[in-house]
């Protein structure tokens, strides 16, 4: 037993111990120049710069802050409106078959198209502003949003739409009372998906082509051959995504909870 | 102790003291509590209500799972950990998904290091015994309930184990299978007799197979109540009225909901 | 014999309706809708939008016709080349990785963290510093397309371990295995379908992976294609490439369901 509860603890440390070997390894490596800092930053210098951006708009022409706010603000408004219209039109493709019929075939070849292939026609057709990455971003999670509210409502125990049906509910009322809330977690899954696909694309297409964002600032980095630009770039846009992947979840729960009471 | 230990020195299969407890401190439940019982060459079931400790009294014996005291004996030797020498059937059939009923029924004298052609010809055998000539090449998935569970006879039977343990068995049939493989059971056991302990909560399954029956105490911590008897010839009537006599009593005696 | 000649003719005529109203006949009505649509907005609009027929005839011509000095089945094999490399990187170092993690608590405690910290990373970020390190050419295209295609096969195999129903332990056991046979008869074969689950989902993704990398500083390439489309204001060979881009990711998905029914053919149980 008292074997058992040292080794829990130590299962508990080493995580810990794990990221900071990690980053003292890694700051070891730029320290002692094993490899160069041309090509790699330590990363006192990445928190440095990280502090230094907080309030400098050189060399990029903005703070790190408004770079993120701009990339959180493109990825949102595309994201919501992929939830907006892909929601519904899932859930009713689940259920009514003459809109499953027509819609599909476009889905299925929408389907196989990668999100970032998307972007040259669209910096071609709209610019590298506002409109086009919030485009690029909507076309990326609606497919992710569609499939898993479709897939819901198909889930459906027929065991209930059956019972509904004996008390003479109408087609539409076992929709909105039956197949939708028990759609609502498959729908829910796939909005974290849908998440991580247009953080990921927005990405690629902020370092294609864009004025001001994160994907733009470590494009920046590598043009100004500052590794610590890059990696501080990295490192935001990884962090921005844990945070909207933190609100989704919030949201998701207050929902969840809301509708099911 | 060294009483008990001499009055079930001649069974195969000997439990000895058994409690078994799950859980630390204030969390601490008492499953099994003193358990004494032998099985010699014999059809015994072991007959409880959910919750009686009836399938942990079997993982023991399986040595899947540790007394927390006592000791259990197989042909006079301490069971330590799982081994091939008892055969458990399990209560949710757990086939290897990725085999084929061949692959399955080979699977322990594969084990054992047989060679390939023996171990055919044999799990061969044992296959048609069962019953389930013509299927070798099917997957667990492609089976019913029943046919999975003639596999899983079927890989325990293989190994030519001392004992076979069986956990409810038939619990997730339905009923007209149930009595189909209860009927086959006793009709396999026939064929190549071994020691079985069978593990169920059903009265009327018990009184059909058993030679006898423990019964357990129906609350935590499962006790061992009484030993029946059954002396009825095979093949038996459910309907017969000494059938319905021991089952009355049965019932009566256990408080058991049929 | 008279009743089942008349359930035969209302059969008939039932599947008829059955087939008027079935869903291949909308999906027909739907597709025809889709290109009279497009057709029209183009050429309303034939600065933006190619014709389907414009875009066809590109395709064609490409298979001739070279782009940057190029034919087009050249620019996918590329393409592909780029993501079978790395794709076979991805495999040899994330499969023991996710098995080992999902095996020893004590591995995954160490490599967790570091891999959770990546996780949220899109590979693509990675390009820039991929491109100062090594350069244009294809070491840094592979480099990425490594980091995107390995976290779902990390992912899978350990997951694979960790949900294998523990009664195929016992079970094994009861039938004689030791530990060596315990890894070898149950845990490798249980957790494949898991693992296979993530080499579908890696696969898509370095195919992503490679089309935005390729956007990003090609000279060959499908992702290299439809950027040179967009610089040279040309849709057609946009929308041509997007549509070789797509069909590929199609036939690669396929590709893997087949080999899937093909090494894990017990699987179908666990769709049920």
């Amino acid at each position: 037993m008292g074997k058992k509860s040292t080794n829990t603890l130590v299962l508990r440390i080493i995580p810990y111990v794990s990221i900071l070997s990690c980053l003292i390894i890694w700051q070891l490596i730029v320290v002692l120049n094993i490899v160069p800092n041309t090509l790699l930053a330590s990363p006192l210098q990445v928190i440095k710069l990280f502090i230094y951006k907080l309030n400098h708009t050189q060399p990029d022409g903005g703070l790190i802050l408004v770079h993120a706010f701009v990339s959180l603000k493109e990825a949102l408004i595309g994201y919501v409106l992929a939830l907006l219209i892909g929601i519904p039109l899932g859930l009713a493709m689940g259920w009514f078959k003459p809109i499953d019929g027509l819609i599909r075939p476009l889905f299925e070849i929408l389907r196989p198209i990668p999100p970032v292939a998307w972007i040259p026609l669209t910096i071609f057709w709209f610019g590298i502003g506002l409109s086009g990455k919030v485009f690029i971003i909507f076309l990326a999670g609606l497919v992710p949003v569609v499939i898993n509210s479709y897939t819901g409502v198909r889930m459906t125990n027929p065991v209930y739409i059956r019972m509904a049906r004996t008390y003479g509910a109408t087609k539409w009322r076992i929709f909105i009372d039956v197949c939708v809330p028990s759609a609502l977690p498959m729908v829910f899954g796939g909005l974290q998906v849908a998440l991580s696909v247009s953080w990921m694309t927005l990405v690629a297409a902020e370092l294609i082509a864009a004025d001001s964002g994160l994907g733009f600032f470590i494009t920046m980095g590598q043009r100004l051959l500052m590794p610590d630009m890059i990696i501080l770039g990295i490192l935001m846009i990884g962090l921005t995504g844990v945070v909207i992947g933190i609100i989704v979840d919030k949201v998701e729960k207050r929902l969840v909870a809301g509708m099911w009471r | 102790m060294e009483n008990r230990t001499r009055a079930l020195k001649n069974f195969k299969v000997q439990c000895v003291g058994i409690s078994k407890s799950f859980g630390e401190g204030n969390e601490k439940k008492l499953i099994l509590d003193d358990i004494n019982f032998g099985v010699g060459d014999e059809f015994v079931v072991v007959l409880g209500p959910g919750q009686s400790g009836k399938t942990t009294l079997l993982n023991l014996i399986a040595g899947l799972e540790r007394p927390s005291t006592g000791q259990v004996f197989v042909d006079g030797e301490e069971v330590t950990g799982p081994g091939p020498d008892r055969g458990l059937v399990f209560q949710k059939y757990t086939l290897f998904p990725w085999k084929t009923v061949m692959g399955n029924v080979e699977m322990g004298l594969k084990l054992s290091g047989m060679s390939k052609k023996e171990r055919r010809e044999m799990a061969s055998y044992y296959i048609d015994l069962v019953g389930l000539k013509g299927f070798e090449n099917s997957y667990p998935h492609e089976l019913s309930g029943g046919m999975k569970q003639r596999v899983s006879i079927a890989r325990a039977y293989v190994n030519k184990p001392k004992v076979m343990l069986l956990d409810e068995p038939f619990g997730q049939l339905d009923a007209q299978t149930r009595y189909l493989m209860e009927n086959e059971i006793i009709r396999i056991w026939q064929a190549e007799k071994r020691t079985i302990i069978f593990v169920t909560n059903n009265i009327e399954e018990a009184i059909f197979l058993g030679d006898r029956i423990l019964s357990l105490d129906g609350k935590f911590p499962g006790r061992l109540k009484t030993i029946y008897d059954v002396d009825l010839d095979r093949p038996r009537d459910r309907a017969d009225t000494s059938f319905l006599k021991i089952r009355q009593r049965i019932t009566e005696e256990t408080m058991l909901i049929l | 014999m008279a009743i089942s000649k008349i359930e035969n003719k209302t059969a008939v005529k039932i599947a008829l309706l059955e087939f008027l109203r079935s869903k291949y006949i909308l999906y027909a009505i739907s597709l025809i809708l889709f290109i009279i649509f497009w057709d029209i907005s183009a050429k309303m609009n034939g600065r933006f939008l190619p014709r389907p027929w414009a875009v066809l005839m590109e395709l064609i011509n490409g298979i001739n016709e070279p782009i940057a000095g190029k034919i087009l089945i050249v620019h996918l094999w590329y393409s592909l080349k780029r993501v079978f490399i790395a794709y076979a990187i991805a495999i040899a170092i994330g499969i023991p990785i996710g098995l080992l993690m999902g095996y020893s608590k004590l591995i995954n405690a160490w490599i967790k963290p570091i891999f959770d910290l990546f996780k949220p990373m899109p590979p693509i970020a990675w390009i820039s510093l991929a491109i100062l390190w090594f350069g244009i050419g294809e070491t840094s295209k592979v480099f990425i397309i490594v980091l995107g295609a390995i976290v779902p096969v990390i992912l899978n195999s350990m997951n694979g371990i960790r949900l294998i129903d523990p009664s195929l332990y016992h079970a094994i056991r009861m039938l004689g295995g030791n530990s060596r046979q315990e890894i070898l008869e149950v845990t490798l074969p249980a957790s494949l379908p898991a693992i296979f689950a993530g080499l579908q989902i890696s696969l898509s993704m370095a195919w992503t992976t490679v089309v935005a990398a390729e956007l990003m500083g090609a000279r060959e390439g499908m992702g290299f294609i439809i950027i040179r489309g967009m610089s040279v204001s040309n849709p057609a060979m946009i929308v041509g490439g997007m549509l070789v881009i797509a069909v590929t990711a199609w036939l690669l998905s396929v590709l893997m369901t087949l080999l899937e029914r093909r090494i894990c053919p017990w699987k179908t149980e666990l769709e049920h």
